[in-house]
């Protein structure tokens, strides 16, 4: 039986186990996905804001995934850790959904678009391929990540749609 | 988790909430709707930023929201969140608008319910200028039609980058005839809670 390991608000989760799924919810946030799928490892990082601007360290796992620049620095190292191949390594993102609209064509909650923005950055510098992504939008989606297969699921129940990238 | 705030400082915060929204926001409300309005003011706390999401009720997990949020800056930073259930909030829509009917939110519609939260927020911003002295700018009211999940999410985006945790007032107002109901969440820094309650 599969095991679901659900990825809070900011948080990180890292799995080896074939059986296990990762599941997060994100509407201007951005699910990220690192896998290497030879070595059946994978992670899932719910991002929140592009940059970590202060000092203070984010130990705890459940914070981690909080800032795309930490979040990316501790997904790669500990996956290489445990055995994932840096040049294996792949992504698939969803998310930075443009949650709140205004009458004016300026937003000033267009913080989904930074996250992507910055998340496609960062997956430049470091070389690693994004092989399919569901972004932008104006909805919130639940994504699951399966080791199995390396397919990203994603879900609107508002929208009643469900793809699999 | 590293909290900022006392319980005594979020109970005065509390109180002084109540004020605000007693001498202004209802009085603005009723008028609104037409009629007489209650509240309840439920616990001020504070939370950790990524656990915005503790906030919603298992009744609440499944429902479609119509929601305006207003972030406010300057001598204080505050997010407002105003929500309801989209289908009450289409009648609301109707009688603003002096329509019949309203099948889909049009951009009319979107509009008469987001200068409602343009209305309210802007009766607590007032009442805390008056009474503080502050200098306060309102953004323009976003509007969604999304889960309570996605807007707590996007909330939490907006403050994430200037604590880890936050303060959350969160109020419910009754329309008395109409029995419509309206939601306010407030959040704002923990840092900043001493400037309205000294």
């Amino acid at each position: 039986m599969n095991s679901i390991i659900e990825v809070k608000m900011g948080g990180l989760a890292i799995i080896r186990e074939e059986t296990d799924e990762l599941k997060t919810f994100v509407g201007s946030c951005v699910a990220i996905c690192l896998f290497d799928m030879d070595a059946k490892i994978a992670a899932m990082a719910h991002v929140m804001l592009p940059k970590k601007t202060d000092s203070k360290q984010h130990a705890a796992e459940n914070e981690v995934g909080k800032f795309a620049d930490t979040a990316f620095a501790y997904m790669i190292n500990n996956m290489i850790q445990i055995g994932a191949d840096p040049k294996r390594i792949q992504a698939k993102i969803a998310g930075g959904a443009t949650i709140f609209s205004h009458e004016s064509e300026i937003s000033l909650f267009n913080i989904g678009s930074r996250n992507i923005t910055a998340i496609k950055q960062i997956l430049k510098e470091t070389g690693i391929p994004l092989v399919s992504e569901d972004t932008g939008a104006n909805f919130g989606r639940w994504v699951m990540f399966a080791l199995s297969s390396g397919d990203m699921t994603i879900v609107s129940n508002l929208k009643k749609t469900k793809k699999v990238i | 988790m590293d909290l900022k705030s006392s319980h005594n400082d979020l109970q005065q915060l509390e109180c002084i909430l109540n004020t605000f929204i007693v001498s202004k926001t209802i009085p603005s409300l009723s008028v609104i709707l037409d009629e007489p309005v209650k509240h309840f003011l439920k616990k001020t706390q504070e939370i950790q930023i990524t656990n915005l999401d503790w906030l919603i009720s298992n009744f609440e997990e499944m429902d479609v929201m119509s929601a305006v949020y207003v972030k406010c800056d300057g001598d204080l930073s505050i997010g407002v969140l105003w929500y309801m259930l989209e289908e009450e909030s289409k009648p609301l829509a109707v009688k603003l608008l002096g329509k019949s009917h309203l099948s889909e939110f049009d951009k009319l519609a979107m509009s008469s319910i987001s200068e409602i939260g343009n209305i309210l927020t802007a009766s607590i911003v007032n009442a805390i200028c008056n009474e503080a002295g502050y200098k306060i700018y309102s953004s323009v009211p976003g509007f969604a039609i999304e889960s309570l999940r996605t807007l707590l999410e996007a909330m939490a985006s907006d403050f994430g980058d200037r604590s880890d945790t936050i303060i959350a007032s969160a109020v419910e107002f009754y329309g008395v005839n109409s029995g419509i109901k309206l939601k306010m969440l407030l959040i704002q820094d923990p840092k900043e809670t001493k400037k309205l309650i000294m």
